[in-house]
């Protein structure tokens, strides 16, 4: 029961001192349940801002965005999100982090602990439980984010450019490990990203959002559901699907380029 | 928050301080502390207008601004040179660091009686004592603006010809200076501080001399209005502070962005 | 070891200075006394307990209104931060009393609170709480939105949501506000007690100056300046352990 929906959803920015900017336009746009869609489009097209809206950060001032037709009207923990910077708390350790959300879901504390635990071993941080967010790397770091979202078992995991920090090697692992999370404990994924390879690769289906004001251009089916593996990468049919895409996205990146100046 | 407009909110802040002054003023004129303690605002701004006209407060003003200016310019000038050697000459530094560590949180207030036996009650006594408590944060600042100079800056001066005393004057004094600028800014108001904490333990005029002597006198209008012009001089000083350091990095990323 | 005595040999040196200067009659022991007999005059403070009534007193009103100023300023800057209503009374006030020295505050509190305890304990609270507001205010106000809504989906109200993210994550900012209050509180304290009071340090300091016990007064001013330099050390450890997690 975690179907999304976003039905002629629009949003705009009204900054001080500056002139307001219409980030979405009528956007429409239907997630299945323990579906891995990602959203894809130039920087600024207003991916992100869909997704804080689903999250429940922004309010929705145009359009209607429901979760099991239930319209979203703040925050909530069936709705974990995993941010680009991480948003770990500096001050707490890893242990702590993780326990974050636990503690907030009132859980006795021999459950918090075990739980905890689980999802250290999950992401490999075994021995890092009391290291500082600052004595880790970023790829570790990004593992930790994970771990305090999928702590608390969000049906839907909002992802926005989470491996955009990371070098290409280590986004690559991440790859791997999200996805073997994703099959042990099947998640709606709302993934942004502006990576079509990684779109590709992890997606069922793919949004390609036009520059701004953000509308779903294109939605595409990447069709690689059951046969995701490194191996995929080297296929025809992966490098096919790339290319379309790819010519979609930098049609839309070329336009956001030539507008802003 | 965003649906307050800009121009509301600053808007918003005039009328807060705006609300504050009647407020003052409602309070005092309804006696719930005697005027003694509380003079109206009013009261307080005739007074300080008349000591304005008279002149008084001119030379107040004037007297306290001398005092404090030529303090924090002698603990800028040897403040900044003496940060300079202790990052190029070792000995310098061997000799300053303990004392550096040691003069920087030590609460220097402590030294006016001593300054008072040294150098009397007049002008030099008050000037020195504000060096004293001004010079450390700029020894501080500048030592570390000249220690963080980047060494391909001088590299690239040097293989451009430049002389050992060009480099300091030409590079590293100004890649220096917004750093050491930081420094002068928390000095300046030190220096104030000290200046109106020396007048009123020396006498001698000047804002604090005067305060002090008003509060002797029990003239609480004319302590308060002496506090209002304290508070007009400060503002005024931390504001051409802020003024000069934009003027004089105009190269810097932090000028531009702004 | 041997680097710490190569690292303080110059205050050796100065100390040795100190000693022969008026010894040899450079100067005049009257206006600066040998410190062997600054450090005579001092056990003789620390024996007859002048150094104990008068540091105590200090203390307590130090503490009673640096305390004060941290609580009732952090409140305050994290409010400003978190409810503009309250950012829009307040800051312009923050602003125009901010660059105002404090120092000019002393004559007021004594108009206000007598000579007494009371007027050191406001002269201090005053001057240190702007240093505390406007550190809590920066800290705060500078808190990431990602943290602020990581802990909303976590499923915190906003009262946590303040407690539990926005003053740790602004801590840094506060502390560094407090640190700057720490030396105001001297200053003040020790200047209040020099212009007017029958009590504290700075009294005894300049009283000795008054009574011509030049090397008692000597005895004062080390006792505060050394006293002032280990509370800034001290805080300094303590805030080392605080943002232990900084790196």
């Amino acid at each position: 029961m975690t179907g999304i929906s976003f039905h002629e959803v629009s949003h705009t920015y009204r900054p001080p001192r500056s002139a307001p900017t219409l980030a979405l336009e009528r956007v429409s746009l239907d997630v299945r349940e323990r579906e891995f869609l990602a959203l894809l489009g130039p920087s600024g097209c207003g991916k992100s801002t869909l997704l804080y809206l689903l999250g429940g950060f922004l309010p929705v001032e145009a359009g209607a965005v429901t979760v099991a037709g239930k319209p979203v009207t703040g925050p909530g923990p069936d709705r974990g999100i995993v941010f680009q910077n991480f948003a770990l708390y500096p001050w707490k350790t890893v242990r702590q982090n993780i326990l974050y959300g636990l503690e907030k879901q009132r859980l006795p504390r021999a459950e918090r602990e075990r739980r905890a635990r689980e999802l250290i071993e999950l992401v490999h941080l075994g021995g890092f439980d009391n290291s500082y967010p600052a004595q880790l790397s970023g790829g570790m770091k990004q593992r930790v984010a994970i771990a305090r979202t999928l702590a608390v078992d969000p049906a839907i995991l909002l992802m926005d450019e989470p491996f955009g920090a990371l070098d290409a090697q280590t986004r690559a692992l991440m790859h791997e490990e999200l996805l073997a999370i994703i099959r042990r404990t099947p998640k709606t994924v709302v993934f942004v990203t502006h990576d079509v390879r990684e779109a590709v690769y992890l997606a069922d289906r793919v949004a390609v959002m036009s520059a701004r004001p953000g509308r779903i251009k294109e939605i595409v089916d990447t069709g690689f559901a059951g046969e995701k593996g490194p191996a995929l990468t080297g296929t025809r049919a992966f490098a096919d699907k790339v290319e379309h895409l790819w010519d979609l996205v930098r049609g839309e990146a070329i336009l956001a380029q030539t507008r802003r100046d | 928050m965003a649906r307050v407009t800009a121009l509301g909110q600053a808007a918003l802040r005039w009328v807060s301080i705006l609300a504050v002054l009647i407020l003052w003023q409602v309070f005092a004129e309804a006696h719930v502390v005697s005027a003694f303690l509380l003079p109206s605002f009013s009261t307080v701004s005739v007074r300080l207008y008349h000591d304005v006209v008279s002149g008084d407060m001119i030379l107040a003003v004037a007297l306290t601004l001398y005092r404090a200016f030529a303090g924090f310019a002698l603990a800028a000038v040897f403040g900044v040179a003496i940060g300079i050697l202790i990052a190029r000459i070792s000995v310098m530094r061997w000799f300053f660091d303990p004392l550096v560590s040691i003069g920087l949180p030590m609460p220097k207030i402590a030294y006016l009686p001593v300054f008072i036996l040294w150098f009397g009650v007049f002008d030099a006594s008050k000037i020195l004592m504000v060096t004293f408590s001004a010079i450390f944060p700029v020894i501080v600042a500048s030592w570390a603006a000249a220690d963080g100079v980047e060494g391909v800056l001088l590299w690239s001066a040097l293989s451009l010809g430049a002389g050992r005393r060009q480099l300091l004057w030409e590079i590293a004094l100004p890649a220096s200076m917004p750093q050491i600028f930081t420094g002068l800014q928390v000095a300046m108001p030190i220096s104030l501080i000290v200046e109106i904490i020396s007048e009123m333990a020396m006498g001698g005029e000047g804002l604090g001399g005067s305060i002090m002597t008003e509060m002797r006198f029990a003239d609480s209008p004319g302590v308060f209005s002496g506090i209002l012009a304290i508070a007009i001089v400060g503002a005024v000083l931390v504001k051409a502070m802020e003024l000069i350091r934009r003027r004089l990095l105009l190269w810097h990323p932090e000028a531009l962005a702004g | 070891m041997r680097s710490a005595v190569v690292r303080y040999s110059p205050l050796l040196l100065l100390a040795i200075a100190w000693e022969a200067v008026p010894r040899l009659g450079l100067v005049d022991p009257d206006t600066l006394p040998p410190l062997s007999a600054v450090l005579r005059a001092w056990i003789g403070l620390l024996r007859d307990g002048d150094l104990a009534v008068n540091g105590l007193s200090s203390l307590q009103n130090l503490t009673a209104g640096l305390v004060l100023a941290i609580v009732v300023g952090v409140a305050l800057g994290v409010l400003m931060a978190w409810y503009w209503p309250v950012e829009v009374l307040v800051n312009p006030l923050v602003r125009i009393l901010y660059p105002l020295p404090r120092s000019a505050l002393i004559p007021v509190m004594i108009l206000w609170f007598g000579l007494g305890a009371a007027s050191k304990i406001a002269a201090v609270f005053l001057g240190c709480l702007l240093p505390v507001v406007i550190g809590a205010f920066n800290g705060a106000r500078g808190v990431e939105q990602v943290l602020i809504w990581s802990a909303r989906a976590a499923g915190a109200t906003s009262l946590e949501v303040l407690r539990e993210v926005v003053v740790p994550a602004a801590m840094p900012e506060i502390l560094a506000g407090i640190r700057n209050a720490l030396a105001l509180s001297f200053i003040l304290l020790v200047a209040a007690e020099l212009l007017i009071s029958q009590r504290g340090m700075g009294y005894l300091i300049s009283s000795f100056g008054e009574a011509g016990a030049y090397d008692a007064m000597f005895a004062g001013v080390l006792t505060v300046s050394a006293v002032g330099f280990f509370a800034d050390r001290l805080y300094l450890l303590v805030m080392g352990w605080a943002l232990r997690w900084r790196g």
